[in-house]
């Protein structure tokens, strides 16, 4: 139930038809996985935690770093040198008192994944490298809790929901890894990229809209043009080829 | 027999600044062949170390993943083959 105070808060969506009080307590109830705390992190956690999601664990073994401040809002110049979680946390509570933010300060690896993201309906990728985003593609799928991917570099990016078992997964589109690199970013790329995730994420909880699922998005920032690819699930993918599902039904 | 091939704008020094090129070829494969043929500086981005697609990008013919083996993708007249970059930053 929601108590006055939140009826108040969320009043502007819970107004939407496709939101309504039933809908702003399916995001209450909510838990969501947050994976990074940087430049994809801080605009999907700010509007997850503005729209109310009930429970949010916000993972990074970062400090913040002066670098940092041309896409990571949630750290301002005084959090230099802070943990990132506890800066992000600190902001995010402050936001909104109503929900629970738990910071997690851990490096994501293959032995801890399943771990982490254990209890929790949504898992919400805003990594920085590759290698990463398979570790929490596959423990999602083998969860099977929806996987909200992002990525970004220079003015792009690109965003696709996955839903285990029933959509195309990271890897039915790809398995060769990248190294880790500095990679060249400006601020709205990940704005823009983490709102949409962010918005993917309000979506599959109140059930609204059309996901985006069996395709990518890509946004060029240059440009200013969305370009829609579509990704078929693949039988034989080492993630999820292994899940019966409703194929492309999504 | 024609085949655009959308450049990513990365590639586009090499190409003139053309953001689509017409290609023939009956595969993937060939019309990147038949592409670099005509802007023979697209060869180092396209191409790996061993001679196969680089692994930095990504495929997509009729707005469609190509994946896996999309060198040896079909194609025909009048398709469309997107070439775009891997992301990975965050």
């Amino acid at each position: 139930m929601l108590d006055t105070k939140e009826l108040v808060r969320y009043d502007r969506q819970i107004l939407i038809p496709e939101i309504g009080e039933s809908g702003q307590e399916r995001l209450k109830n909510a838990k969501v996985f947050i994976a990074g705390a940087g430049g994809l992190g801080s605009p999907i956690s700010i509007y997850l935690a503005a729209a109310g999601i009930g429970r949010i664990r916000l993972v990074d073994c970062d400090t913040v770093d002066a670098s940092n401040l041309n896409r990571q809002v949630l750290h301002w110049e005084k959090d230099v040198g802070r943990k990132k979680v506890e800066s992000a946390c600190e902001k995010l509570k402050d936001l909104n008192p109503h929900i629970f933010i738990e910071p997690v300060c851990d490096v994501i690896t293959a032995a801890n994944v399943l771990k982490l993201i254990e209890g929790f309906d949504a898992v919400v990728d805003a990594m920085d490298n590759l290698e990463t985003r398979f570790l929490l593609n596959k423990a999602a799928v083998d969860r099977q809790i929806p996987f909200f991917h992002g990525a970004v570099r220079g003015f792009e990016g690109r965003v696709m929901t996955i839903l285990p078992g029933r959509t195309a997964c990271l890897r039915c589109m790809r398995k060769e890894s990248l190294p880790p690199e500095k990679f060249p970013v400006i601020g709205v790329a990940p704005a823009l990229i983490g709102t949409i995730q962010a918005t993917e994420v309000v979506k599959y909880f109140v059930g609204a809209g059309r996901l985006l699922t069996n395709r990518i998005l890509l946004y060029d920032g240059l440009d200013c043009r969305f370009t829609e690819f579509q990704v078929r699930r693949d039988p034989n993918c080492d993630h999820c080829g292994h899940l019966k599902g409703r194929g492309q039904g999504e | 027999m024609s085949v655009k091939v959308h450049i990513h704008k990365t590639h586009r020094q090499f190409t003139n600044g053309l953001e689509v090129v017409e290609t023939r070829g009956f595969t993937v494969g060939e019309c990147l062949k038949d592409l670099v043929r005509q802007y023979p500086a697209l060869s180092g981005s396209l191409y790996g170390k061993k001679g196969g697609l680089n692994p930095l990008l990504e495929i997509y013919v009729n707005a469609e993943s190509a994946y896996p083996d999309e060198m040896a993708k079909g194609v025909k007249d009048g398709d469309a083959i997107h070439i775009t970059l891997m992301l990975s930053g965050g």
